[in-house]
């Protein structure tokens, strides 16, 4: 079944639960003006992300790079739901002092993860980059790097890919197949049967998983782990998923056909999670209200303190493009 | 005290939004993040939740009204609060307002232009006339008055017509040696009538054999001829006080270690900077230069200091220096000395001064009558400070003492300066390093 | 040391570095067993082994996105690009990832893109790339493009031991062309200081790498006529040392930007903008830049000495200046 204890199947949940209610309060404040920019959701995804990132040992210096619908993967790996909120709202002293903007910061050597650039695919030669690190440090790291149907059609995945499999780096790669890269269909994507299949051509390890159901994923992500820490190479995972909402705030998915969003609400992951964790006896409902009481909380405390932080000071515009600036003190 | 609730932005490039409908009416309590009103815009339809907790008590974008983001369009009395609603003068701009309730979104309409302003657009703004005595002067023309920026500001400095002088270059173009040949030649005007020969022509001398010609250098020249025409600007008067430097001597004694260990060397020229800025204080008229018909009292206060090379003579300027401490003063003093010997003063550095400092007495002089650096209209000479035997006059009469003293020389532009002003300066200037006061 | 070529001062550097520092390693084609394309490499794997000397896939994009991933967890990657041409195919990585690493997310990224540059050879088009324009409107970035062997193995040096992302551009022609006698103890020429090389009162000429040749050639052919031409090889394109540029062209007034790239949005353009903004009251004479015409680089030899840029037009260019 699985080997995760009761106490950390009830701490799967917080995380999950975390994810969702921190993006709900995100969209708030983009309602209220207050979120500069776009605004993205992982909803129908949170429980891949959270499972998958759950897998590592951070302790051994595991990283975990998200992309923009991974919120979960980041919490779970200690990334702070105010310093989140700080980002998205432009402040002066969040993680990156208002340079960046959404989940992009993290440093991997100090933080246990690292945000994404934008340009999709680049951080996969970068994790891969991590992990070479690690093993030249003579260090047990493993790497975990989030890509999306169409991230995965770029060249810098690719090349990645490839250089991290003939290296038989220590590396894991998700695959979240959500049905949609924007308004593209995977059909449009990719001609592969599956995403999987893309391991074929970079000779490593790929399994096709449903990625709603968190102890699979997890489990999955689990071997994978190990596989890398032992030497064994690269595995690509791909995670079978919807994207719930459109592309960004701003987008109403009208390209997406009704049937499928109801198709897949009904397979929501942070639901059946619960009910098997009722099921099973791990938890009573009380306990999962508890839980979700004390998400709202710590949200809530946590947008209290953004709210209040300072906008970046304009002065600042030009400094800190050199390490020796001395503007990020020691880092 | 009330919260706005405004339009957001529903994606970047969204200017605007619609109110389709309000969910809560004026008077409704509202949870933090309950759904307040719809909205619609190009892009999207949206519930905008409410930003805390309260009642809503005003609002002032209607269903069906549009408009911009971040306007405000509506108020919350937070929770515990007793808010009446303000009427605002911020209603923001509505463009198209619908009739009684329109649930369906509408899209967000056009604003009208005014008929006028279609047509002010449409024509074309007419070229402004030329003026009539206005012709445009053709490149050779342009070439010969205006030559480039180097020249421009060598015949600036030296106040001649870049017309007047014979160009070798482009056009006729007046370059940089041309002018400096020309500034080296015998001038025709002649100066107020005296015995004294035209500026700029010494009587040639006999060359006897034997002799040894040597040609001046660039930096000798333009000392030359700035002495020469300062002499002939200024109404120069000298007057001479004697100060005493004992205090400072004793002070030197009290923090040479201390600077030293900082690597500044402390000598009497940051106290002599301050007491005369302490004057200049009091009497701006120093620190000022004049023409025919203004004089412009300058809002800085920077002093030159000189500084004899083995070469010539260079003036580096202490910027600022009102706002320096001793410390501050020494250090930048020390700076400017070793990089003017050096040779690693910036442009920058050589301009810009306002009274000037010079130091006769370093080779023995008593004091000296220097000549003023235009276009200032003062110079300070500091002779050496010497143990001397004077009288001091005490409470139990007189005695003689063995104190510093040193000649303190001030030349000064008396087309400007009364000779009551300036001595009334130098007393200042005495007056505040007798005393001693300074921040080291 | 002995006469040493410009290649060997840049293996040298190399070797020396990552003796001195075993966070040093070097990415990229060919550079293990092969010991590099043109042999820059040769003899490192044989010294540090294949975990420090990595042999990669034809791969620009993973070469400086793995050198920069490493970078950021304390090592110190030196990332060759066989030729700086393929810089172009990881120009992504280079400008979007590692060089905004300080300004946005305050982490130390010191990585090295090192790789042969430059015309003369007749590699054609896609082997005879001047990239330092490309990247200098890029912040984040140093640029540098060394002359001398003295300056590749201490700019290298210099390089490899800064802590942000450095483009360190070598020029293919003069690897084997220059020799010098090169001190035998560790130093560095540091990033952001030019070198004078050459003093004179009438002209400036400010270049850098293999142009600095071109000058000399024709600051030679000028002083037959009497004309003294200063000579100053920047050797840093960014940051660069404007200090020295202002006060060379306050001194000489006359200035002529010589480069090997093309003439538009060439990296002359910033220098001659920032001359005329701030020296202008010194210049007795328009500025004038010498650089390739506005095409990509011909294969065929007379072709591409046409198109690159010569003594006899540096010479033709400072005597319409002295002549202004």
């Amino acid at each position: 079944m699985t080997d995760l204890s009761n106490e950390q199947l009830l701490e799967i949940d917080y995380y999950l639960r975390l994810t969702r209610a921190l993006e709900e309060r995100l969209v708030a404040l983009f309602r209220q003006a207050k979120v500069i920019g776009g605004l993205y959701r992982s909803l129908g995804q949170e429980g891949e992300s959270v499972a998958a990132a759950y897998a590592l040992d951070y302790k051994q210096g595991d990283v975990v790079q998200p992309l923009i619908r991974n919120i979960g993967a980041i919490l779970v790996a200690g990334a702070r739901p105010v310093d989140i909120i700080k980002q998205y709202m432009a402040k002066g002293d969040g993680p990156t002092r208002g340079r960046e903007l959404n989940i992009h910061f993290g440093h991997p050597a100090k933080d246990g993860f690292i945000g994404q650039i934008s340009m999709l695919g680049d951080m996969i030669p970068v994790m891969a980059g991590i992990a070479l690190a690690g093993r030249m440090q003579k260090r047990k790291l493993v790497t975990l790097a989030f890509i999306g149907d169409g991230g995965s059609s770029t060249g810098a995945f690719w090349e990645g890919m490839n250089f991290a499999s003939v290296q038989k780096l220590p590396m894991v790669v998700i695959v979240e197949d959500n049905g949609y890269a924007y308004s593209t269909p995977t059909s449009k994507q990719s001609a592969a049967k599956t995403l999987a299949d893309k391991a074929y051509a970079f000779g490593c390890a790929g399994v096709t998983i449903d990625g709603n159901d968190v102890l699979l994923v997890h489990d999955t992500v689990k071997q994978a782990v190990e596989r890398a820490r032992n030497g064994e190479g690269v595995t690509l995972i791909e995670v079978k998923t919807f994207r719930m909402k459109g592309h960004a705030e701003h987008d109403n998915q009208a390209y997406v056909p009704k049937e499928l969003i109801a198709e897949w609400e009904a397979k929501d992951a942070v639901v059946r999670f619960e009910k098997m964790l009722v099921e099973r006896a791990v938890a009573t409902q009380d306990q999962i209200a508890a839980i979700q009481q004390r998400v709202k909380k710590e949200i809530d405390d946590a947008t209290d303190e953004a709210d209040r932080a300072p906008m970046p000071n304009p002065a600042d515009a030009g400094k800190g493009l050199f390490i020796e600036d001395g503007y990020w003190g020691s880092r | 005290m009330a919260i706005d609730v405004v339009m957001p932005q529903m994606g970047e490039s969204i200017a605007e939004g619609t109110v389709s409908r309000w969910i809560k009416k004026v008077g409704d309590k509202v949870e933090r993040d309950e759904p307040l009103l719809e909205i619609s815009t190009d892009k999207v339809d949206a519930e905008i939740p409410s930003p805390a907790s309260g009642t809503l008590v005003e609002i002032l974008a209607q269903e069906g009204a549009t408009v911009p983001v971040n306007s405000v369009v509506a108020r919350l009395a937070a929770e515990g609060e007793e808010a009446k609603p303000e009427t605002s003068n911020q209603k923001p701009e509505a463009a198209a307002p619908a009739p009684a309730p329109a649930p369906a979104p509408q899209p967000a309409p056009a604003p009208e232009a005014p008929s006028t302003q279609d047509s002010a657009l449409s024509t074309p703004i007419p070229e402004p006339e030329a003026a009539e005595d206005e012709n445009v002067a053709s490149l050779d023309e342009r070439r010969r008055t205006k030559s480039s920026p180097l020249v421009r500001k060598i015949a600036k400095e030296n106040n001649v017509d870049i017309s007047q002088i014979p160009g070798t270059g482009v056009s006729g173009r007046v370059t940089k040696n041309d002018i400096l040949e020309f500034l080296e030649k015998p001038k025709p005007a002649a100066p107020p009538s005296t015995q004294q020969p035209a500026p700029g022509t010494a009587a040639k001398p006999k060359v006897a054999a034997g002799s040894r010609i040597e040609p001046l250098s660039v930096m000798r020249r333009s000392i030359a001829k700035h002495m020469i025409q300062s002499k002939q600007t200024s109404a120069h008067v000298t007057t001479v006080f004697e100060v005493d430097f004992t205090n400072i001597d004793k002070l030197r004694r009290q923090h040479k270690e201390s600077y030293g260990d900082r690597g500044v060397k402390l000598t009497y020229l940051p106290f002599i900077v301050q007491a005369v800025i302490a004057g200049i204080r009091e009497f701006p008229i120093l620190n000022s230069s004049m023409d025919e018909a203004n004089v412009v009292y300058h809002s800085d206060i920077n002093i030159g200091i000189a500084v004899a090379l083995e070469w010539g003579l260079i003036v580096p300027v202490l910027k600022g220096a009102d706002e320096l401490n001793i410390l501050g003063v020494a250090r930048t003093v020390n700076d400017l000395g070793d990089r003017a010997r050096s040779k690693k003063l910036s442009p920058d550095e050589v301009q810009g001064g306002t009274f000037t400092i010079t130091n006769p007495g370093i080779f023995g002089s008593l004091f000296g009558t220097p000549i003023i650096n235009q276009p200032q209209v003062a110079i300070l000479g500091v002779g050496g400070v010497k143990k001397r035997a004077v009288v001091v006059e005490t409470k139990e009469g007189d005695v003689i003492a063995i104190r510093s003293m040193c000649y303190l020389a001030l030349t000064f532009d008396h087309r400007l300066i009364d000779g009551a002003v300036a001595d009334q300066f130098m007393a200042k200037v005495k007056a505040t390093i007798e005393a001693g006061q300074f921040t080291m | 040391m002995p006469e040493t070529t410009y290649i060997e001062a840049i293996t040298q550097a190399m070797h020396e570095e990552m003796s001195r520092d075993e966070r040093v390693f070097l990415i990229g084609e060919d550079v293990g067993v092969y010991g590099g394309a043109f042999k820059t490499s040769a003899g490192l794997i044989e010294k540090f082994g294949p975990e420090r000397v990595v042999d990669t896939p034809i791969s620009e994009i993973a070469i400086i996105g793995a050198a920069s991933g490493a970078a950021l967890m304390g090592m110190r990657p030196i990332a060759e690009m066989q030729f700086i041409d393929f810089i172009t195919c990881g120009y992504d990585m280079l400008v979007n990832f590692a060089a905004m690493n300080s300004y946005l997310f305050g982490r130390a990224c010191p990585i090295v893109v090192r790789g042969p540059a430059g015309g003369g050879t007749h590699g054609g088009p896609y082997h005879s790339l001047n990239p330092e324009a490309m990247f200098m409107n890029r912040p984040g970035l140093k640029i540098v493009a060394p002359g001398t062997a003295y300056d590749a193995k201490g700019l290298l040096k210099a390089a490899i031991r800064d802590d942000n992302p450095v483009l360190y551009i070598e020029h293919k022609y003069l690897y084997r062309r220059i020799k010098e006698d090169l001190p035998s103890d560790d130093y560095i020429v540091p990033i952001g200081k030019a070198n004078v090389r050459r003093r004179g009162k009438d002209l400036t000429i400010l270049t850098w790498g293999a142009m600095i040749y071109v000058a000399g050639d024709a600051a030679d052919e000028l002083a037959k006529d009497g004309v003294s031409a200063e000579v100053i090889d920047l050797r840093s394109i960014l940051p660069f040392d404007e200090e020295a540029i202002l006060e060379s062209v306050a001194k000489t007034n006359r200035v002529i930007i010589l480069h090997e790239a093309p003439l538009t949005g060439g990296a002359g353009a910033e220098f001659a903008a920032r001359i005329a903004e701030k020296a202008f009251d010194y210049l007795d004479a328009p500025i004038k830049r010498i650089a390739a015409l506005d095409v990509p680089t011909p294969y065929s030899p007379p072709l591409e000495a046409a198109a690159l840029p010569d003594k006899a037009r540096v010479v033709k260019a400072a005597r319409e200046i002295l002549a202004y």
